[in-house]
């Protein structure tokens, strides 16, 4: 296994003043097209449920999440804590990291970004910061994730609506070659920019939080329990609950 | 000092229809069997009691000219109080034809037609282009002719939308019922009303609007890219999962006015349907209830001042 890395130092400023980072081939080689042809097989083998369900209204036409992921390759489950970006997330949670859910998800071509400029959680709620993981190259045109640097700060903003997430000031773009990490802060806020390539955008986002008694749920990830074979795993996927940090 | 003019008070969306005659031919269902009927006198008295001042009557009981008989009678009864919404039958091949013939026929007075079927692709990854969908006539027509498109765009559409919007900034469009899209499961229950299975805020909204809102209120920094769209506050009825007045349809209610603004949000009953439950008079106190936090003067845009502006119903 490869070793795993805390921040670089740009890496930690980014972090702290920016609220996001890319990190170039978190993943490459062989493990990138086991991702690309496992990633693959399961969305052609779900597709058809879920196009029926888009005529029925009961998801969204505007994105393609595989449902039950990890039941579909062993890979899946290994990117939560893939050494590549691992030892980052341990650190910026000071060891308190919680694995919440994933979403495999594809973005086909349209002429409106699917979420516009947002943050996922208030400021009220607990550290929360997302991985998401390009599967094929996604250049900047191409429904590239966008966020506005300093946006996961108290007090930053505000910010205006816009009707075009290109027209909002101070944003940055955040294209990548296939196996690109994008690490950021879900209090900031951030979109899919508008894909203008036709084609599809496909990334993995897996979203964390840090440790509390409002996301504990060792039932979660418990069928998965066999595979759970480090305390720190256990912890990880919330099957234990993380120790109290010392004062 | 002059007194500033009231805003008009108008009904954007409902529905009127005679017994079926064969002065006034109409489609009969069970729900709506031969005898039933819900007349323009009828709305009229709803409407003088609660002080409303126009509305838009949108065609019901079929899309042939013939069955638009009752529609174009109430139209030239009432020139002062009524706009019209037509139907075009899904088979026409000259659907331009039908819309002039409506006009001409109500001496203007129905301004543009519904559509409910797209025929976008099934497959959203599919390429959609705007000129092969059998639509693209219509929408064309209206955009020559000054037509407004009342929508109501099933679940399966919802991913086209935007395209037309592209192609047809200049085409005034109304999107039906709060923005939902329905799927294919309807029915009616015992009060007589329609009643769509949804999950709400509606999943289609990913597509339609572009906007990621509804789960957390005002969590977004987006408003509606399309200027030329205003959107109905109504058939609440049809999408709850709770008594009125709806609770459940609040965070959704305040997601449009973020996003759409007073001025391109118009309030409707969806007469006849409402009269059991919950009343037309709860419909009207539905604007409070729902969006409590409106000023003196968006609630008047709400309630009338934004149907007059958009649909130029010059006689209010």
């Amino acid at each position: 296994m490869d070793q795993v890395q805390g921040f670089t130092a740009e890496e930690e400023r980014l972090w702290h003043e920016e609220g996001a980072l890319t990190m170039a081939d978190a993943l490459g080689g062989e493990e990138l097209q086991t991702l690309q042809g496992a990633f693959t097989e399961a969305a052609e083998r779900c597709k058809p449920r879920w196009l029926s369900e888009v005529a029925e209204g009961t998801k969204p036409a505007a994105f393609f999440d595989i449902p039950d992921p990890f039941s579909h390759h062993e890979f899946f489950l290994d990117l939560v804590d893939h050494p590549s970006y691992s030892g980052r997330l341990h650190e910026l949670s000071d060891g308190q990291i919680c694995f919440i859910g994933p979403q495999f998800r594809t973005v086909p071509p349209s002429l409106l970004s699917y979420v516009g400029w947002h943050y996922d959680v208030p400021f009220s709620n607990p550290l929360h910061f997302k991985i998401q993981l390009y599967v094929d190259d996604v250049p900047e045109e191409g429904g590239a994730f966008g966020f506005i640097p300093g946006s996961h700060r108290p007090g930053s903003g505000p910010y205006p609506l816009v009707r075009d997430p290109a027209d909002m000031p101070g944003h940055h773009v955040y294209p990548g070659r296939a196996g690109t990490a994008v690490l950021f802060n879900s209090w900031g806020l951030h979109t899919a920019m508008v894909n203008h390539t036709g084609i599809p955008r496909r990334s993995i986002i897996l979203i964390y939080e840090v440790f509390g008694k409002r996301i504990y749920n060792p039932e979660r990830y418990r069928r998965y329990a066999h595979r759970m074979n480090t305390m720190d795993r256990r912890q990880l996927f919330g099957l234990e609950p993380r120790p109290p940090l010392a004062a | 000092m002059t007194p500033s003019v009231p805003a008009p008070v108008i009904d954007a969306h409902l529905h009127v229809f005679a017994k079926a005659s064969e002065e006034f031919p109409r489609k009969v269902s069970d729900q709506v069997p031969a005898e039933r009927e819900a007349t323009a006198e009828q709305l009229l008295d709803k409407m003088e009691k609660h002080q409303v001042d126009g509305a838009v009557l949108v065609q019901f009981g079929g899309n042939s000219l013939e069955t638009h008989a009752y529609l174009l009678h109430c139209l030239h009864s009432y020139p002062d109080r009524f706009l019209g919404i037509g139907l075009i039958p899904a088979d026409s091949d000259a659907p331009g034809d039908h819309m002039d013939r409506l006009r001409d026929g109500s001496n203007g007075r129905i301004i543009g037609v519904r559509l409910s079927n797209l025929g976008g692709p099934e497959d959203p990854f599919e390429p959609v282009d705007v000129r092969h969908l059998p639509v693209y006539p219509i929408w064309e027509h209206a955009a020559r002719r000054d037509y407004v498109i009342w929508l109501y765009p099933r679940a399966r559409d919802a991913h086209v939308v935007p395209h037309l919007f592209e192609a047809f900034p200049e085409v005034r469009v109304v999107f039906n019922h709060l923005m939902v899209c329905p799927g294919p499961k309807f029915w009616w229950d015992k009060k007589g009303r329609p009643q769509a299975d949804v999950p709400m805020p509606p999943e289609t909204r990913y597509s339609t609007m572009g906007l990621k809102i509804g789960r957390i209120l005002e969590n977004t920094r987006g408003t509606y890219p399309y200027d030329n769209v205003c959107v109905h506050i109504s058939g609440q009825y049809a999408f709850s999962t709770q008594a009125y007045p709806y609770p459940d349809l609040a965070g959704w209610h305040n997601s449009l006015r973020m996003v759409f603004g007073s001025r391109r949000m118009m309030w409707a009953t969806d007469f006849p349907w409402i009269l059991a439950d919950p009343g037309y008079r709860e419909c009207i106190d539905l604007v409070d209830e729902l969006l409590p936090d409106l000023s003196v003067e968006e609630k008047e845009d709400v309630m009338g001042r934004t149907t007059a502006t958009f649909l130029r119903f010059s006689a209010l």
